[in-house]
């Protein structure tokens, strides 16, 4: 295979003799993302002070690792980044294996009521979690699971599951049925096809809803707040909130911490990258 | 493999499959009918693959959404204990639509949905394109993809209230350097606005840009190929390859960017609390007021399931009018 | 998967019973508070509470860290009506919330005859705040008050003395502003942003006119001369430029960091603000401030807003006397006297504000308790919350500029009437 069998290859050969375009391009993805970014990474390095001193300075005058050494000193910082781990790792491999099969019956299989299916995990997500909450902390506590990482998973994983599912089932649908017939008749079961073919086919769209439903665990606060609320089970998205007081929100600590609390999400995606394009490759389909 | 020989399940997959039946799909599945399941068999093998789904969803969903849907049937406002429980039927839904704070929340999380999403959608289709040229280091462009939407929401409004703060903020600094008068953002109710919108977009084109990017990355070369073979130049290959190729990724997005700007609540919360006034109030705010402070659970949850049905009926929408059209 | 899960959680769950099961039987104690209620000061306390009575064991349980945050995981938990919780912290504008949803305890029946004796302990303003309908529903952890903060370097570089009025204020404000020449400095600072406090910002200056909400049977009735003389007054604020123009987007704390950062001459802020001013490392003015009650009109009397904390005992709770009994330790002058040293929180009873102990760590709380002893609460109902609501809406719709007062005052009358009946 010669080159990468996508849009990135047919741009390649538009774009091949004019790097310019591709460096402008890279500077407006790269300031665009990474800006506010940058900006709480340096806040992290100023004092508080620094932030209502005028005119606005954008480099610290002094930088300090001090709001780091106060971020993991006055919260057990790392306690709740495991839990978070924890929590979202498992919500994700729970959303991606249970989204998938549903994917599978919903794209490929000749289920009924395949848009009642569909219209049901929708709705799932459009009803404010507020206002969830309290029925959400009785069923937990129904189940004996409160302050536990089960109390998040389950949650977790069905507001995971409306995404997942229907980012899977637009791939799952796209691929060709020979192949999945093809390795059918080489032996395999329907769902071995599945995993051996359809999954890996569809490898881009399985890493987002991952990613997806990854990073929508790592987020969330509002059940963090209340199903686990004992300080040995917080997640960090909650840990971020401690450090602030009634009024006072310390910009340059609460920074350090999104700092840290952003480093996992960072490895993940500069890990699942090299995933991706390899599954990029893979979704081109014919190799 | 050139033009001529793709077979023809390739260019199948190229119909923007996935929300419907496909007649297509009916087809191929009866061509190859006979050396796969039993229709039966393949029933029943679906069914049992959704039975995880739907085993997750009765545990966790079921009994808090029968029970919102109980609640807004009946009185439930804890902070008038005397007026007890009653069953009222749909007079909190009728109290809503003679609600003026309801009409204007609804009326801004109406525009703000009109304003972002197309925008998001604009802006995420804008880079994920970008992001998907050939670099040669491709992970800080994809990470700079990811970032603003990997950030907590909560987070993205209060940096944002900072970056307009009309004192302390980089925006009017900016504003300033370049010799302009700096703008009052969060003070003057339109600007408030803009000011939310933007921050909005720039949070959501992120997921946006997520989803297209993988769905791009499915497009076959060989339909590339084909177009340029036909003759076709760059916009015309965006036309009729990448977009069309692109819709079911496109719709997803769009079903999902739609239902979290119905419940847009953090980021106008963070930056302005609906100020000033209640010029910049959402739904997703109101709602958040009734339960939470007002202890008005009945309303609340009358407020909530007005709010899902708004969503169904975007959803819907989209569904009919970009698949409807299609077919 | 699922046989295993059920029996760690079996495991887990016998062993939490095991766990509970052993120190002194039904005298376990839940205690919830805020992460901003230093926890680190209230543990310590708490120990202090089991040494003396041995067989009550205490959990401290830490929430979100602001009043927003614990209303969230409070009435979660309430609403569930869980036993999880015993003893919570509320914030003073809440006890008739809890009252009328009957999550918190009333103490009266707990108290007997010692209830008057209890209650006169306190600052007389909390015989207002938490009770409720003639009945106790909580007793008062810490206090707080709205002060009027003042750059003691300038004042008496430009020759001016703290004002007492707010016309003094604005004078010497304007004159300082203007010998200063900096376009930075602004001469008053308060929360204009639709927070809590602005109802704090209107209703000072509205209570200072004469204003109060309710007549004496308690229906709502706004003295428009009044509102309009606090609206007016806070205008001219603006548009004598003592004020900054954007002060409706301006915050509790944004008030708090631009006094600290030297950008402000007088300015209205809780109690936090004075030790974050005097004693933080990068403080540009620490050893420069002053603490004045709140200035009153020509002619009139000052007000403050009274702020702080409540304990109260849950209705779920199923230990209810060891927790009334806790909630007396703690609400106790020893309890205040813990927390006013080691947290620097406002003590809730009088004698406190002249303990020597109390003013080798806080000596400014000399000239607090005036400004307490004169703080009045904001109005207690059930439906504060929407109260409040409605106050501060147009409070900041005022501010920003996009409503006229009249008008402001009418909405406010008429949305009040309808809460308030």
């Amino acid at each position: 295979m010669a080159a990468p069998d996508t849009l990135a290859g047919r741009l390649d050969r538009a774009f091949s003799n004019n790097r310019v375009w591709i460096r402008l391009a890279a500077a407006i993805v790269l300031f665009n993302g990474l800006f506010p970014a940058v900006w709480i990474l340096l806040t992290s390095l100023k004092t508080d002070a620094e932030l209502s001193s005028l005119p606005v300075t954008y480099l610290p005058a002094d930088p300090t690792l001090q709001n780091y050494f106060t971020a993991f000193s006055e919260q057990p910082l790392l306690r709740y980044l495991f839990n978070s781990f924890v929590v979202a790792s498992a919500s994700t491999a729970l959303a991606i294996f249970v989204s998938s099969l549903a994917a599978y019956a919903i794209a490929r299989l000749r289920v009924p009521f395949r848009a009642a299916v569909l219209a049901t995990l929708v709705a799932v997500s459009t009803f404010p979690m507020i206002t969830l909450m309290v029925p959400l902390f009785q069923t937990m506590r129904a189940f004996g699971i409160l302050n536990t990482y089960l109390a998040l998973i389950l949650p977790y994983t069905v507001l995971s599951l409306p995404v997942c599912t229907l980012v899977l089932v637009s791939f799952f649908a796209g691929i060709p049925r020979d192949l999945e017939n093809a390795a059918m008749i080489d032996g395999c079961t329907r769902l071995g096809a599945l995993r051996k073919v359809i999954v890996p086919l569809a490898a881009p769209g399985v890493f987002t809803a991952g990613l997806l439903a990854f990073v929508n665990a790592w987020d969330e606060f509002l059940l963090a707040l209340s199903l686990t609320s004992s300080q040995q089970m917080r997640t960090v998205s909650v840990g971020i909130t401690l450090y602030q007081g009634e009024y006072v929100f310390p910009w340059p600590l609460i920074s350090a911490a999104l700092i840290v609390a952003l480093v996992p999400i960072t490895i993940l995606i500069v890990i699942f990258q090299e995933r991706v394009v390899s599954g990029l490759t893979a979704g081109g389909v014919k190799g | 493999m050139t033009t001529r020989d793709i077979p023809r399940d390739e260019t199948d997959a190229a119909v923007p499959a996935g929300l419907r039946p496909l007649p297509v799909d009916d087809a191929i599945e009866r061509r190859f009918k006979r050396r796969t399941l039993g229709d039966m068999d393949e029933r029943t093998l679906g069914l049992i693959l959704l039975i995880p789904v739907a085993v997750l969803l009765g545990l966790v969903v079921v009994y808090p959404v029968g029970k919102l849907l109980w609640t807004s049937l009946h009185t439930v406002r804890l902070s008038e204990p005397w007026l007890g429980r009653p069953f009222v039927g749909l007079l909190n839904y009728r109290d809503a639509l003679a609600d003026p704070r309801f009409r204007d929340a609804t009326i801004n999380t109406v525009l703000y949905t009109l304003i972002t999403v197309p925008g998001a959608l604009i802006v995420g289709l804008g880079l994920a394109l970008l992001a998907n040229l050939p670099f040669r280091t491709r992970w800080p462009v994809r990470l700079a993809l990811l970032l603003p939407w990997a950030l907590p929401l909560v987070f993205a409004g209060l940096i944002f209230r900072w970056f307009f703060d009309s004192t302390y903020g980089v925006v009017n600094d900016v504003i300033a350097r370049l010799g302009f008068d700096p703008p009052l953002w969060l003070t003057e109710p339109s600007l408030a606005f803009a000011a939310i919108c933007i921050a909005i977009i720039w949070k959501t084109s992120s997921f946006m840009a997520l989803v297209l990017l993988a769905g791009l990355q499915t497009i076959p070369r060989s339909l590339y190929e084909a177009a340029k073979v036909d003759g076709a130049g760059p916009f015309q290959v965006f036309r009729r390859v990448t977009l069309p190729l692109l819709k079911p990724a496109i719709v997803v997005a769009l079903i999902f960017r739609t239902i979290t700007a119905i419940q847009n609540f953090d980021i106008p919360y963070a930056m302005t609390r609906g100020g000033p006034g209640r010029t910049t109030e959402t739904l997703a705010m109101y709602i958040h007021a009734t339960t939470l402070d007002f202890l008005d659970f009945g309303y609340g949850s009358a407020l909530a399931v007005l709010m899902f049905l708004v969503s169904m009926a975007a959803t819907a929408w989209y569904l009919k009018h970009i698949y409807g059209t299609q077919a | 998967m699922k046989p295993t899960t059920a029996a760690l959680l079996a495991g887990a769950g016998a062993s939490a019973l095991a766990f509970a099961a052993t120190p002194a039987a039904a005298q376990d104690l839940r205690v919830f508070i805020g992460g901003q209620q230093r926890p680190d000061v209230v543990r310590p306390l708490l120990d202090r509470y089991q040494e003396a009575n041995p067989g009550v064991s205490i959990e401290l349980e830490v929430g979100g860290a602001t009043s927003e945050l614990q209303q969230q995981y409070l009435t979660t938990v309430l609403t569930s009506q869980d036993d999880a919780l015993d003893v919570f912290l509320i914030d003073v504008v809440r006890p008739a919330q809890y009252a009328a949803a009957g999550w918190a305890e009333p103490l009266d029946s707990y108290l007997g005859d010692e209830r008057d004796a209890v209650l006169d302990r306190y600052l007389p303003v909390y015989a207002e705040a938490d009770v409720v309908n003639g009945e106790i529903v909580a007793l008062p952890a810490f206090a707080d008050a709205m002060f009027l903060y003042y750059r003691a370097d300038l004042l008496e570089e430009h020759g001016f003395e703290p004002p007492e009025t707010w016309e003094e204020l604005m004078t010497a404000a304007s004159a300082i502003q203007e010998a200063e020449g900096d376009d930075n400095l602004q001469g008053l600072s308060y929360q204009g942003a639709a927070i809590e406090g602005a109802n704090c910002t209107f209703l000072v200056p509205y209570w200072g006119a004469g204003g109060t909400l309710t007549d004496a049977e308690g229906n709502v009735d706004i003295d428009e001369a009044a509102a309009e003389q606090a609206f007016g007054f806070l205008l001219d604020t603006i548009e004598s430029g003592v004020t900054k123009a954007n002060i409706a987007e301006v915050g509790t704390d944004d008030t708090r960091r631009e006094f600290q950062a030297g950008n402000v001459i007088f300015a209205i802020n809780w109690a936090y603000a004075w030790n974050r001013f005097q004693t933080d490392e990068d403080s540009a003015v620490a050893g420069d401030v002053g603490v004045v009650p709140l200035p009153a009109f020509e002619g009139g009397e000052p007000a403050t807003c009274i702020g702080g904390w409540q304990w109260a005992v849950s209705a779920f709770s199923s230990n209810k006397e060891a927790a009334v009994d806790l909630v007396r330790f703690l609400s106790g002058p020893e309890g205040s006297k813990h927390l006013a040293i080691n947290a620097s929180n406002l003590p809730v009873i009088p004698g406190l504000y002249e303990d020597p102990e109390v003013l080798e760590v806080n000596p400014w709380f000399e000239f607090a308790l005036p400004v307490v002893l004169s703080a009045r609460s904001r109005p207690q109902s059930p439906r504060y919350p929407e109260v409040s609501d409605t106050i501060r809406t147009e409070v900041n719709a005022v501010l920003a500029g996009i409503k006229e007062p009249e008008a402001a005052i009418t909405d406010m009358e008429a949305r009040l009437q309808r809460v308030l009946r």
